[in-house]
C-alpha cells in the first residue's frame, strides 16, 4: 500500500516555481529521502504534504487522505519535524508534548500521559520533563521536536533536516532511530535532507530534487550505479601509483584507470574478470600490491555532479 | 466546525507563555498601576500635604465648564480639595480607562500572533489538525480575557484610591463605583479590548514579529488620545453620551475590523508572511 502519493505537484509563489511538477511515490514502512541543496524545493514539498501550505496545481495522498479534500485527515495521520524545532521554548517538555497530544486529539489523560511517559523515556528526556526548553541543547531540542511529531503515533511521518546542527553521536541517536522505526512499527518516514550521509545510512528509496523538479530517484544503490557508474577496481600498491598505471591501461578491458591519493582506481566493463589481469599486469610489471577491492562511487560522487549540472 | 475545548486548549498554551514573558507582562501590569493608583495618589494625597499647585485649577477649569448644569452647581457648593477630587476622580480619569484594555490587549494579542512568527513556532501549531477557528478562537480568548481581567482590577483599585480620598472630605462618603464608570468598565471597555485585538490581528498577517505588530497596532491610541485631550479642552465631558458614542463607536470598529480579520485569517497566509 502506498503511504505518500504525489501526481504533478507544483507550487509557485509570486512567479517562482518552489517545487515543479513533482511525482513520486512512497511504500508503507519506507524510508523515502528528498536529497538536495538548500532551496530545492524540500521543505515546500513537505509543507503541502501536510497541509500547512496548498499546491498551486497537482495532487497528493497521504496515508490515503487528499491533501486538498481532506487536510484535516491528512494533518491528523502526520508527523512533522519542522525545519526549526518549533517548540515553546517558555514552556516544559512536558507542557509542550501535553498541548501538542491534546491538539492531536488524545483527550483521555491517561492514554496521554502513558504515550508521553514513553516517548520521553525514549528520548532520554524523561528526568528533563519539567525543565523550560529554553535550557535544553539542539540535540535535547531536535529530540523533544521529533517526539512531538510521535505524540500521536502517526503511520507517517515528515523530518525536515534530522540532523542538521547536531554533533555526530545526537546524530547516530537520530538515524538509528529512525532505521528502528521503520523496522519495527512499519512507519512510512520521508526525510529532506542535504546531508548525503542521512540519505545513504537510513533511506531505502532517495529522489534528488534540483529546483523544485525531481531529477532522479531510486534505491543509494541504484543512484550510485546509474549516475556515478560502475564498480571499479581500487589497488593499493607499495610506492606510488601512478608508476605502475601505464601497465594497467595496457589492459584491453580496461576502460580508464585513475590515481588518486597513490590508489590505482580501474574502470572495467567487468571488474571482476579484469582484476586477475590488472594484478598480474602489476606484479610482473614490479609492483608490490598491497590489497585489491572492488568498490562502488559514493552517492556523494553522484550526487555533486548531478546538481553541478546545468548550474 | 469550532470545538470551544480545543480553543480552551490554544488560550491555555498562550496563557502559560505569556505569564512568563516579562516583554508581556510588564507593560499589563505598569500601566494600569500607573493610571490606576500611582497618578490618582499623586493627584489626591499630595495636597491634603503640601497644597494644591496652580497647574490643577488650569485643567479642571474647562472640565468644570462643561459639566452638566446640575453637577457644577452642586460642585459649586464644594470646597477646593472637594472640588479637585470630584473632576478629577470622576471625569478627568476616565478616558485613560480606555487606554489600559487598548494596550492590555494589543500587547497580549501581538504576543499570541505575531509572536509566535517571532519564535518559530507557527509551523508546528498549523500542522496540527485544529482548525483556522478552533486557532483563532483561542487566541482572541486569550488576549481578551487577561485584559479585561486587568482592566477591572485596576478600576478595583481605583476605586479603593478614590474612596481612600474621599473619605475624610465627604465625610465618609464613597463616590466610586458608580454607575457612569459601571458602564464604562462593563460595555465600552470590552469593545475598546476587542477592537484592540482586532487591529492587531490584522497588522499580525503583514509583520514579521511582536514588536512590529505592537507598534502598528498602537494607532489605535490616536483616537482614544483624541478623547482625553477633547475632555481636558471642555469639548466634551464624560457622561451618559460619551459612553453611548464611545460603546457604539468600538462596537462599529469592531465589526469591521474582526469581519476583516476573519477573512484574512488563513493559516498558510499567516505562515508565509512570517517567513
Amino acid at each position: 500500500m502506498l503511504a505518500v502519493k504525489t501526481e504533478g505537484l507544483t507550487r509557485k509563489f509570486d512567479g517562482f516555481t518552489a517545487v515543479n511538477a513533482l511525482s513520486f511515490e512512497v511504500g508503507e514502512g519506507e524510508i523515502f529521502g528528498l536529497l538536495g541543496p538548500n532551496g530545492a524545493g524540500k521543505t515546500t514539498t513537505v509543507r503541502m504534504l501536510s497541509c500547512i501550505i496548498s499546491p498551486t496545481s497537482g495532487m497528493a495522498t497521504v496515508a490515503g487522505h487528499d491533501i486538498r479534500s481532506d487536510p484535516t485527515g491528512v494533518r491528523r495521520s502526520v508527523g512533522i519535524l519542522t525545519e526549526n524545532p518549533s517548540l515553546y521554548e517558555r514552556l516544559t517538555a512536558l507542557e509542550n508534548l501535553e498541548f501538542f497530544a491534546q491538539a492531536y486529539g488524545i483527550k483521555e489523560s491517561r492514554q496521554r500521559a502513558e504515550r508521553i511517559r514513553e516517548l520521553l523515556e525514549f528520548f532520554r528526556l524523561w528526568d528533563r520533563k519539567d525543565d523550560k526548553v529554553t535550557v535544553f541543547s539542539k540535540g535535547m531540542k531536535q529530540k523533544l521536536a521529533i517526539a512531538r511529531a510521535l505524540v500521536h503515533n502517526p503511520p507517517v511521518l515528515f523530518l525536515d533536516e534530522p540532523t542538521a546542527g547536531l554533533d555526530p553521536e545526537a546524530a547516530k541517536l537520530i538515524r538509528d532511530m529512525v532505521t528502528e522505526m521503520s523496522g519495527k512499527e512499519r512507519r512510512t518516514i520521508l526525510i529532506c535532507t542535504h546531508r548525503l550521509e542521512d540519505a545513504e545510512r537510513v533511506c531505502t528509496k532517495v529522489m534528488i530534487i534540483k529546483r523544485g523538479a525531481g531529477v532522479v530517484i531510486g534505491s543509494p544503490d541504484e543512484l550510485r550505479l546509474r549516475m556515478a557508474g560502475r564498480p571499479r577496481i581500487e589497488v593499493r600498491v607499495k610506492g606510488d601509483g601512478e608508476s605502475f598505471a601505464d601497465l594497467v591501461r595496457r589492459i584491453p578491458s580496461v576502460i580508464g584507470v585513475d590515481v588518486i591519493n597513490g590508489r590505482i582506481l580501474v574502470t572495467s566493463k567487468n571488474p571482476e574478470e579484469a582484476a586477475p589481469e590488472v594484478v598480474r599486469a602489476l606484479v610482473n610489471g614490479g609492483a608490490m600490491v598491497l590489497s585489491v577491492n572492488e568498490t562502488l562511487p559514493s552517492l556523494e560522487e553522484a550526487y555533486l555532479r548531478l546538481i553541478k549540472e546545468d548550474a | 466546525m469550532t470545538d470551544f475545548s480545543n480553543a480552551m486548549l490554544v488560550f491555555w498554551k498562550d496563557w502559560r507563555e505569556m505569564r512568563r514573558n516579562y516583554q508581556v507582562i510588564a507593560p499589563i501590569l505598569f500601566v494600569p498601576l500607573i493610571f490606576a493608583v500611582i497618578l490618582p495618589s499623586i493627584i489626591f494625597f499630595v495636597p491634603t500635604m503640601f497644597g494644591i499647585p496652580e497647574s490643577s485649577f488650569q485643567i479642571i477649569g474647562p472640565i468644570f465648564q462643561s459639566l452638566p448644569p446640575e453637577i457644577r452647581e452642586m460642585v459649586a457648593t464644594l470646597g477646593v480639595q472637594q472640588q479637585m477630587l470630584y473632576i478629577f476622580g470622576l471625569y478627568f480619569f476616565a478616558p485613560f480607562f480606555l487606554i489600559i484594555p487598548l494596550m492590555a490587549s494589543s500587547v497580549l494579542a501581538s504576543d499570541s500572533f505575531a509572536g509566535e512568527k517571532d519564535r518559530k513556532t507557527l509551523e508546528a501549531l498549523l500542522a496540527t489538525p485544529l482548525s483556522d477557528g478552533e486557532l483563532l478562537l483561542g487566541k482572541i480568548l486569550v488576549s481578551f480575557i487577561p485584559a479585561m481581567a486587568v482592566t477591572v482590577l485596576s478600576f478595583a483599585m481605583y476605586c479603593v484610591v478614590i474612596d481612600l480620598a474621599a473619605m475624610p472630605l465627604f465625610n465618609g462618603a464613597v463616590l466610586l463605583p458608580n454607575l457612569l464608570w459601571t458602564e464604562l468598565i462593563f460595555l465600552v471597555t470590552p469593545t475598546v479590548a476587542l477592537a484592540g485585538i482586532g487591529v492587531t490581528v490584522i497588522v499580525s498577517f503583514k509583520v514579521k514579529g511582536y514588536r512590529e505588530a505592537q507598534q502598528l497596532s498602537a494607532i489605535l491610541l490616536i483616537p482614544v488620545l483624541a478623547v482625553i485631550f477633547a475632555e481636558i479642552s471642555g469639548l466634551i465631558i464624560f457622561g451618559p453620551l460619551m459612553i453611548l458614542i464611545l460603546g457604539v463607536g468600538f462596537a462599529a470598529l469592531d465589526l469591521i475590523v474582526f469581519k476583516i480579520g476573519i477573512a484574512l485569517f488563513n493559516r498558510e497566509e499567516l505562515l508565509m508572511k512570517g517567513i
